[in-house]
């Protein structure tokens, strides 16, 4: 993407800058909060010498995190796996039934899916020394970790929506969809809660927690609705003016995006702000299971978060001064910002049976 | 003199082995289907609960429905404009067709997603294309999100494919009979279609079939273009019950499956009877054919000439414009002044991520090493299959053509499994083996097509005449068929690697770190929506096909027989 790709040149400078000072700091000794005996670990993971991970992030965005754990940890391999969060979930069952666990680290966007794995004992449970530094609600149990804080958000072109003032508030945008029903028509796109994943997770936590949802959909459907499977693709319709605004889109990749182009306008509503996280777990029998551990502790620490803001996926760490993080954002969205908790109320949005329930009200949500 | 005997336990062999690999796929798809959750489940149990939910979810029959318009409009579409292109290159004095021929073709190895994405930044509401038209006129009557955006597309893009069975068929056409009714007094039009056209129709019918069986398998155009619009067809649809319950349910998908294998395998059947006739009626035509020209006129080769031209602007020019376009830019659209926006940067970032790159290296490996083992596979099979006219022999045409009707998607998948849960294929999961093994299925009808055709170049009586002084069946295919076919081997293998590079579905499932290719992280970026890197390894899939078509022409490639 754009702006991932314009901080990688930022983020590969950062990496390379902090990479001369950390190996030194691991072996010097054990960062303050980590347990003693933390030396051990790294020692037995660089002898297992690699890590795999398996993650619906892309290549682009994770390279500036692998890049800084290499240069932490030069004597462990990184195999990143972008699999799609589908693709990543199917691979972890079918390896496990297969008695041939290739994963050591899962790390989707897949909030609802991972509970899952989680709950058929796919996961493995560790106390992560990184701990203190998160909110509560992004440990689960200690086997299932929240390690961004990424927002939704209205993605607009400003050209284009012309004199239209864009609105400010979910209750302003359900309006202006309803006002504007035919000057919109075929312009308004979202993710697509079908076949999206990430999607899913929005609108119905959007159903779960806000009273106005269906009103939304239904005044979306009344504009010739478009529904996209990406954000990126959202981006590539608003930015060529094929659309003019696009709600429930990830809005720290808008931000980025809108950084890069002037044209696009970005607004976080702070009568809805709500964000989502990318999950990461250590596969039960993973085959490296001291460098999964060190992975996962670095993707949480302060340097991993700070590669990962670099490149469009906000901290969840208020100590991170790169890009944006979760307190940032919450001032961005006047104090509002409601992450989405890891916790087991996801394996609801996971149940068949809700989710046909849903896509019912969707479909004749939209159908007007 | 029968020659069908020989050789049997190679034969034997060769099929079955062929068989097993084919039938694994299927048969893995089919018995998912009847169960109620993935089949290494430990609680898995028997179930026709797929075919329920599918039978009964409207979405299923308005998919069904769509892809029936589809594939029935794209042969409606793709079949009279081959047709005539063929007679035009062919049968008539046109001028510059010599070099027309390879441009004719450019479409067919376009993978299907890489068009679809040039058509929306060249021809979409906001494409380059759109844009100029609309400040000269004022507004653009199209639209390429809607059915027959989607079907016009889908059929231009397939025309190559009808062109080459008729232009083939055209070929072997004695001109005489053209030559007498022009004698006669009939002007071209009447010629071309009181007697070539019922001399070819075979072949056109033939290519109608096999359009619509690839109707019913298109998958790339309708996600990229139909699916914002919630335009489905049963491949997207595949796709959706994959994600619509949460979790994957790989029974509904392959009961999806099932029912585009029980709806290709009839038009494999009629597929199979034409090809009989078709062979059978050049046979007619025969050796020694000699072509006379028919004289177009000036008047006829600017008509034609034109029409060609508009086709290529329409089916090369626009989608391979577009994804130029969209590789060197980072923006594009209203009110964009692109000159503002050119970049090497979607470039830089390809070759930096060492995912891409290697991805670039593992795709020229998988085309170039991988598709001269599919075509000694491919030989193998031919020579198996040639000149073999029992049992077997039908047996090796129906596992030749069932792989066309599984969807790439599903294939590796269920290679993904079977390299995952049969135990003497596991070492060969993470490697690039197990991705030739499944390209090499799904190339299967294809490659076999261009290795049979050579082998039939080989006229029997050199074979016999070798059996006669002597020599055994194996002596003879080493000595004389084999040296024989030579040059046309090189040609094929060049066609084949074109196959390869295109090829996305097939390995979205099965490559892992270490093994990615080109068109399966353009599908993994997909679903991110990287689309900087999506464009940017487009134009090095075209870019390296040119490199493959140039070769492939250089090497006396029959792209026609």
């Amino acid at each position: 993407m754009l702006t991932r790709r314009h901080f990688l040149a930022a983020t590969g400078a950062l990496v390379s800058a902090t990479a001369a000072g950390v190996a030194p700091s691991w072996s010097q000794g054990v960062p303050s909060g980590y347990p003693a005996d933390y030396k051990d670990l790294v020692e037995k993971a660089v002898k297992e010498g690699a890590v795999s991970i398996y993650t619906s992030t892309d290549d682009v965005q994770g390279r500036p995190l692998i890049e800084a754990f290499k240069a932490a940890f030069p004597g462990i391999r990184v195999d990143y796996n972008d699999l799609g969060t589908n693709g990543a979930y199917n691979r972890v069952i079918s390896e496990s039934a297969a008695k041939q666990v290739g994963s050591d680290i899962v790390w989707t966007s897949a909030m609802d899916l991972q509970m899952v794995l989680v709950s058929k004992g796919q996961a493995e449970t560790y106390k992560s020394p990184e701990i203190a530094h998160l909110p509560a609600w992004a440990n689960y149990n200690d086997s299932l970790y929240a390690t961004s804080v990424e927002p939704v958000a209205i993605m607009y072109n400003k050209s284009q929506l012309g004199a239209l003032k864009p609105p400010q508030t979910r209750a302003e945008l359900i309006a202006f969809l309803n006002t504007n029903k035919d000057a919109l028509k075929g312009r308004v796109a979202s993710f697509d809660p079908e076949k999206s994943g990430t999607g899913f997770l929005f609108f119905n936590n959007d159903a779960r927690t806000t009273k106005d949802t269906w009103d939304l959909v239904k005044a979306f459907g009344g504009t010739d609705p478009k529904v996209y499977g990406s954000s990126g693709a959202m981006r590539e319709k608003i930015s060529s003016g094929e659309h003019w605004i696009a709600f429930n889109v990830i809005g720290s990749y808008a931000i980025e995006w809108a950084k890069k182009n002037s044209n696009l306008g970005v607004i976080l509503t702070p009568d809805h702000a709500a964000a989502f996280s990318r999950v990461a777990n250590i596969s039960k029998g993973a085959p490296h299971p001291a460098a999964a551990r060190i992975f996962l502790d670095f993707l949480l620490s302060q340097k991993g978060q700070t590669a990962m803001a670099g490149s469009g996926a906000p901290a969840i760490r208020t100590d991170v001064t790169e890009g944006l993080n979760i307190a940032k954002l919450n001032e961005m969205a006047g104090g509002k910002l409601k992450p989405i908790p890891v916790s087991a109320a996801l394996l609801e949005g996971a149940d068949p049976k809700n989710r046909a329930e849903f896509f019912q009200k969707w479909k004749q949500a939209l159908r007007g | 003199m029968s020659l069908s005997n020989d050789a049997p336990r190679f034969r034997a062999g060769v099929i079955l082995a062929l068989f097993v690999m084919v039938a694994a796929p299927a048969l893995l798809v089919i018995y998912q289907s009847v169960l109620d959750a993935p089949f290494f489940d430990d609680n898995v149990r028997f179930s026709l609960e797929a075919f329920r939910f599918v039978l009964t979810d409207p979405e299923f029959y308005r998919a069904f429905w769509t892809t029936t318009l589809y594939a029935f409009g794209m042969v409606l579409v793709a079949v009279p404009l081959g047709g005539i292109l063929a007679f035009l290159i062919t049968r008539t004095d046109l001028k510059g067709r010599k070099w027309l021929e390879p441009i004719v073709l450019v479409p067919m190895f376009l993978s299907s997603i890489v068009l679809a994405f040039g058509y929306t930044v060249s021809v979409g509401p906001s494409g380059f294309v759109t844009i100029a038209f609309k400040s000269i006129f004022g507004s653009a009557p199209w639209s390429i999100y809607t059915l027959p955006g989607i079907i016009l597309i889908g059929g231009l893009s397939h025309v190559p494919t009808v062109y080459l069975y008729v232009a083939s068929a055209m070929r072997r056409l004695p001109s005489d009979l053209e030559e007498a009714a022009r004698t006669a007094g009939a002007g071209i039009w009447r010629v071309s279609l009181d007697v070539t056209l019922p001399m070819v129709l075979p072949a056109l019918v033939f290519s109608a079939a096999l359009n619509l069986l690839l109707g019913f398998e298109t998958f790339g155009i309708p996600l990229v273009l139909g699916d914002p619009n919630g335009i489905l067809v049963l491949t997207t649809y595949i796709y959706k019950v994959n994600t619509i319950f949460g979790a994957p349910t790989y029974q509904v998908m392959a009961a999806v499956t099932v029912f585009l294998i029980l709806i290709t395998l009839p038009l494999v059947f009629i597929q199979r009877r034409l090809l009989r006739h078709a062979r059978r009626f050049a046979a007619v035509g025969g050796k020694g054919a000699r072509t006379n020209l028919l004289k177009l006129g000036t008047t006829g080769q600017a008509i034609a000439l034109s029409l060609i031209g508009l086709w290529l602007l329409v089916s090369v020019f626009f989608p391979v414009g577009g994804i130029v376009l969209r590789a060197f830019v980072e923006t594009w659209g209203e009110g964009i002044k692109l000159t503002e926006q050119l970049t090497l940067a979607n470039f830089r970032a390809v070759f930096e991520i060492p995912s891409l790159s290697r991805g670039i290296l593992n795709t020229i490996l998988l085309a170039g090493f991988g598709g001269a083992i599919a075509v000694a596979f491919y030989l193998l099979v031919g020579l198996a299959g040639h000149r073999n006219r029992g049992m077997s022999g039908t047996l090796l045409d129906y596992s030749v053509l069932l792989p066309r009707a599984l969807p790439g998607l599903i294939v590796g998948l269920t290679f993904f499994w079977l390299f995952l849960f049969v135990p003497f294929l596991i070492p060969l999961r993470t490697t690039l083996i197990s991705l030739l093994i499944a390209y090499i299925i799904v190339g299967l009808s294809y490659g076999l097509r261009i290795i049979q055709s050579t082998l039939l170049q080989v006229a029997p009586e050199l074979e016999e005449s070798a059996r006669i002084t002597g020599a055994n069946v194996y002596r003879s295919w080493r000595d004389v068929v084999i040296p024989l076919v030579k040059p046309g081997l090189a040609g094929a293998w060049a066609m084949i690697m074109i196959v390869f590079l295109r090829e996305y579905a097939t390995g979205v499932y099965l490559m892992s770190s270490g093994t990615e290719v080109i068109g399966s992280l353009m599908v993994s970026l997909l679903t991110s929506g990287a689309m900087d890197q999506i464009a940017a390894l487009s134009f090095i899939s075209i870019a390296l096909t040119a490199v493959g078509l140039t070769l492939a022409l250089r090497l006396g490639a029959k792209i026609h027989d």
